[in-house]
């Protein structure tokens, strides 16, 4: 129940941005919410003179900040100007150990944890990867910091920060949420005389498609199932089921949730025995099937929001400068809603606020760093910065200001215009059902989709570690 | 450096008869203790932490876990009924085959070839050796792009010859080949530099008597040559051997996660993956325990199988 | 000695194949370092003039990359770990081979031994013991330098004590006696005659030593976390997985990451070459 209230509101919130985004483009109607954002503008300039003020105190102070907001991260060059713009306010400084996440991303931050060597300020997961430091009390929970500091994330819409699956506290403030839908290029569809996906695109079409584009000699897929099956076994397992209860995790392979994962996983072997997947599909990296999908080799990409900034980039001939962007080139790509089945509708789709801002209890209770950490946090999720951040994607702000629509381009726009279609956001299972209890699932796609190992078993391998870890 | 050339040449301690200087205790304590302490510190130490750890249960990289195992030795019995062990075993012993045949073998004929050229033998030391000096992470990234389906050099080069096709030099065929090749060629130079060394030692008189009495060049190759080699050869091997052990990095950059199916790790990599991405940091310690229980046992065999003759 | 032309030719033949398999392959990462990413997946043979040049995979490597000081950071790193490997090795050997006691043949094997250990089947614990020091994952550039030049130089310490004992057994015990009776104290003999007469041994250790700790990943990546404090192999590991399919600025990184290396090889291959085989071979 608490689930849907959150998607719900959630919903509200994306839909208001898209269709604030719409309007003013087309229209004079969003004159208002321009009008109206603008006092709010000043507000975050409120909260970091008083913080400042807190600072002036205990002279400049380094803090450790680590966050996913690196490499080919869509955010990562924004995430620099704001660090700089708040170093530059306040004349601290921050040490940064951002990463591109990954397994191995997260596998350090708890080992970081675990040895006392955690960051002041760390941006990451909420889901359950978050439990081992949570239950530890290694992090300050939003409620405490609040005690001490009212204004703390108090732009946010509460019922949109999730709480720790650990314990039901809430503690990361979010920033930009993510959708998860299936990218699609439309070159390859017109060479292999495929019509543009639309909300009403069901299973048997997509592989009746499928079947076409690879008969006009194109992989119809982009994966690499031995790399990274995420999105595939996300969707899969979802199409078994409806948004209310595919956050539902399995305790046998042969339960009702059980059944549908293993379901779910046959539909990706499926895939793959009829060839849809590109040939070295589990032998591949997530790049090389990437870069196929957009030289124009292979058709469907499903992936998350964080995508769009590596699409846009590979139509740039500077992947770093969007003034060389080949409009072009960008035009054949487009994105849609992953293929429905059964009782989940087409528009239903994965998503959320997945991530946030923690501090951590070291730099809470270093007297030094309190003010620092948390002026820092304020800075990074003010209405200010965290609309930069989130552009197609949710926020969890409590007003949504006007999103400029000539600042995006043109894959942004068609995201922008796919989300006003959604029915419902759901968080990921995988978020839930995280780490080891994975290995079997994730890193044995290869063997499942081959058949050395029967999808069942891998469910029940994966739950039995799920159980382990809960004792 | 995890690759090939950190074995032990086999030194005997023969009796060498010590003068009487050096008897004071102090001495030998002062020069060996910084040495043994970071011996002790990070190899001796750490190698029974894991075999306690190997007992815990340990989910994340920097503590002891909670808890014992159970049944305590669920990591044991999971290391004799895990495929993915057998797999890791049975490519290392591959590693092994391809090293003593491929590096060693191809070293040795080449070796061979410089002995009987006057003119270019340090310009072919000089080239053959250099993939040693050069990181395997370089290399790895290197041999991808060689590799790279869609299109690497080969793939390439085999569409000049109109294969139109491409060919999955990392899928499950050719994996294991694609994955052993470039280590074996990187270290060829290494074994080749010892070997001709051993043959520059060889006096040539030997070789003059052999053809005043009609020794064809080829004969001289095989009863002269190589026997004369055996000891230089079997060093090789013991080096090649343990050095096969310990092969990481090059594999690592080319097939992550053992792609495809789990079919490329190594003993090595697969405790990697235990430990890093699987997280099951104490099967991972369980793992490391056995690359060195691995590791004393062949070279134990190893050693006495290529022991080197007394007799020259 | 007659020799059979054809033969011989046959002989270059084979001798100058193999030297193409180890040259052509760095010819081709160094050519397509200057052509466009999607010219590599093309034309990857042709050689990069006119048209096909661009320097652009560069430009992009120094900006994105902070490689002058991976390259500091490398050569400090591995600066260290070649001295202490050099001091730590030399004294242990040096008393291994000459001098007598009880726990010697223990001693040895336990060196022998430690061969066995690759850097992976320790790093669980050594990583537990140096967070436990607070040495890695800090702000302070030293600490963490030394976070990976301690392992490092354990790594390396066993196979040169090696390499030095068997050079000390070559030395004749004559001339230690004779400085001895000179009056010279035994850290003397080690300084004024062990360590001038083993240059060419101590020059290969050294060698090696420096060339594993610049080339090994495995302790960077787990050590070096921090943009600021990456060796250059971490960066050139970092790039892959951040630029997976950009493989021009990858050919790019690689040659710049090989050049040096390449450059110092060809300076000091006499030493290399000779010194590595002594260690190995006797005689």
């Amino acid at each position: 129940m608490k689930m849907k209230k959150l998607t719900a509101v959630l919903l509200t919130a994306m839909m208001t941005i898209s269709m604030a985004g719409c309007g003013s483009a087309s229209q004079g109607t969003s004159q208002e919410s321009t009008a109206d954002s603008a006092p709010k503008q000043e507000q975050p300039a409120e909260t970091a003179s008083a913080t400042e003020t807190a600072e002036q105190a205990s002279g400049p102070v380094e803090l450790t900040v680590t966050t996913t907001f690196a490499g080919e991260d869509s955010n990562a060059q924004n995430y620099k100007n704001a660090v700089a713009d708040w170093e530059a306010a306040t004349g601290n400084t921050v040490s940064d150990t951002s990463a591109t996440s990954d397994e191995t991303f997260k596998t350090r931050i708890i080992t970081d944890f675990e040895t006392g060597s955690e960051p002041d300020v760390l941006f990451f997961f909420n889901g359950a990867d978050a439990n081992d430091f949570v239950n530890a009390g290694k992090v300050v929970s939003i409620d405490e910091i609040r005690s001490e500091f009212p204004d703390y994330a108090s732009n946010m819409n509460d019922d949109l920060i999730a709480a720790s699956p650990a314990d039901g506290v809430k503690y990361a403030v979010p920033v930009n949420g993510y959708w998860e839908a299936m990218f699609v290029n439309t070159e390859v569809l017109d060479a292999a005389g495929v019509a543009m996906p639309g909300a009403d695109y069901t299973w048997d079409q997509f592989l009746e498609d499928c079947q076409k584009i690879k008969d006009a000699g194109y992989a119809p897929i982009a994966a690499a199932l031995g790399n990274i099956p995420h999105y595939w076994w996300e969707f899969a397992i979802f199409n078994q089921q409806t948004p209310d209860n595919h956050l539902d995790i399995p305790t046998s392979a042969d339960d009702a949730t059980g059944s549908q994962w293993v379901a779910g996983l046959e539909d990706i072997k499926d895939l793959y025995e009829r060839g849809y997947f590109p040939d070295n599909t589990l032998s591949a990296t997530d790049d090389e099937t990437f870069a196929m999908f957009t030289d124009g080799k292979a058709a469907f990409l499903l992936d998350g929001s964080w995508k769009v900034g590596g699409i846009v980039g590979s139509c740039q001939s500077d992947p770093d400068d969007p003034a060389t962007l080949d409009a072009d080139k960008l035009s054949h790509f487009d994105v849609t809603y992953f293929p429905g089945k059964g009782n989940r509708r087409t528009t239903d789709m994965i998503g959320g606020l997945s991530m946030g801002y923690y501090i951590t209890t070291k730099a809470w209770e270093d007297p030094d760093k309190k003010a620092a950490a948390v002026s820092f946090v304020s800075h990074m999720t003010s209405d200010e910065v965290v609309p930069l951040f989130a552009q197609h994607t949710a926020s969890a702000l409590k007003n949504a200001p006007v999103v400029d629509e000539s600042r995006f381009n043109a894959l942004q726009v068609k995201a922008m215009s796919m989300m006003s279609g959604v029915t419902s956001l759901t968080g990921a299972v995988q978020d839930l059902f995280n780490g080891d209890c994975r290995v079997s699932t994730f890193d044995g796609m290869p063997d499942i989709v081959v058949g050395n190992v029967s999808a069942a078993d891998a469910v029940q391998e994966g739950i039995d570690v799920y159980e382990d870890t809960l004792e | 450096m995890t690759d090939g050339a950190d074995a032990p040449p086999v030194i005997i301690l023969k009796g060498v008869t010590m003068s009487n200087i050096y008897k004071s205790r102090k001495y030998v304590i002062l020069f060996l203790a910084p040495a043994f302490l970071f011996l002790i510190v990070y190899l001796y130490y750490p190698f029974f932490v894991n075999i306690y750890g190997s007992f815990r249960q340990i989910k994340n990289l920097g503590s002891y876990g909670t808890r014992w195992n159970d049944p305590l030795l669920e990591n044991y019995i999971k290391l004799f009924t895990d495929p993915v062990v057998f797999t890791s075993l049975k490519n290392t012993f591959f590693m092994i085959i391809a090293t003593i045949f491929g590096q060693v073998g191809i070293a040795l004929v080449l070796s061979l070839l410089v002995d009987n050229i006057e003119r270019g033998t340090q310009f072919f030391r000089t080239v053959y050796f250099f993939p040693i000096v050069i990181s395997a992470t370089a290399l790895g990234l290197l041999f991808n792009l060689i590799f790279l389906y869609d299109k690497g050099m080969l793939n390439q080069f085999l569409e000049l010859f109109g294969k139109a096709d491409l060919t999955d030099w990392k899928g499950e065929k050719l994996a294991i080949f694609t994955m052993v090749l470039p280590v074996v060629w990187q270290y060829v130079g290494f074994y080749f530099v010892i070997l001709e060394t051993g043959l520059n030692n060889i006096s040539q008189e030997l070789y003059e008597s052999a053809a005043i009495d009609g020794a064809t060049r080829l004969q001289r190759v095989f009863y002269i040559s190589i026997p004369l080699l055996r000891n230089v050869i079997c060093t090789c091997m013991t080096l090649g051997v343990t050095g096969a052990l310990k092969v990481f990095d090059l594999p690592w950059t080319m097939f992550p996660k053992g792609m495809p199916l789990k079919e490329t790790f190594l003993t090595g990599t697969y405790m990697y993956y235990q430990t890093m991405e699987a997280k099951n940091v104490d099967y991972g310690s369980t793992l490391a325990i056995l690359i060195v229980v691995l590791g004393v046992i062949i070279s134990k065999v190893t050693r006495s199988v290529f022991r080197e003759s007394e007799d020259i | 000695m007659k020799r059979n032309k054809t033969g011989l030719a046959l002989l270059y033949m084979i001798l100058t194949a193999w030297a193409l398999t180890t040259i052509y392959p760095l010819f081709w990462v160094l050519e397509n370092s200057f052509k466009a990413k999607d010219k590599i997946l093309q034309q990857s043979f042709a050689l990069p003039v006119g048209e096909l040049f661009t320097l652009a995979n560069y430009k992009r490597a120094f900006e994105r990359l902070d490689i002058v000081h991976a390259y500091i950071n490398s050569i400090f790193i591995s600066t260290c770990v070649t001295i202490g490997v050099m001091i730590l090795a030399g004294l242990a050997s040096f008393a291994l081979v000459r001098f007598d006691f009880r726990l010697k043949k223990f001693c040895h094997t336990m060196v022998i031994a430690a061969m066995m250990f690759p850097v992976f089947s320790t790093i669980i614990p050594v990583y537990t013991m140096e967070t436990s020091w607070h040495i890695t994952n800090t702000s302070s550039w030293g600490l963490n330098m030394l976070s990976v030049i301690l392992p490092q130089v354990a790594g390396n310490i066993s196979f040169a004590i090696i390499v030095l004992m068997g050079y000390v057994q070559s030395l004749p015990l004559e001339l230690e006696e004779a400085a001895h009776l000179e009056g010279c104290s035994i850290p003397q003999i080690f300084v004024r005659i062990i360590v001038p007469l083993g240059k060419p041994s101590f020059v290969t250790v050294a060698i090696f030593s420096f060339l594993w700790s610049y080339n090994d990943l495995f302790t960077q990546m787990f050590f070096l976390r921090r943009p600021e404090m990456q060796a250059i192999t971490r960066l050139l590991n970092e790039l892959t997985s951040k630029e997976g399919t950009n493989y021009g600025l990858m050919a790019s990184a690689v040659t710049l990451v090989i050049i040096p290396v390449i450059v110092v090889y060809i300076f000091l291959q006499k030493y290399i070459i000779k010194g590595m085989t002594a260690g190995a071979v006797k005689g």
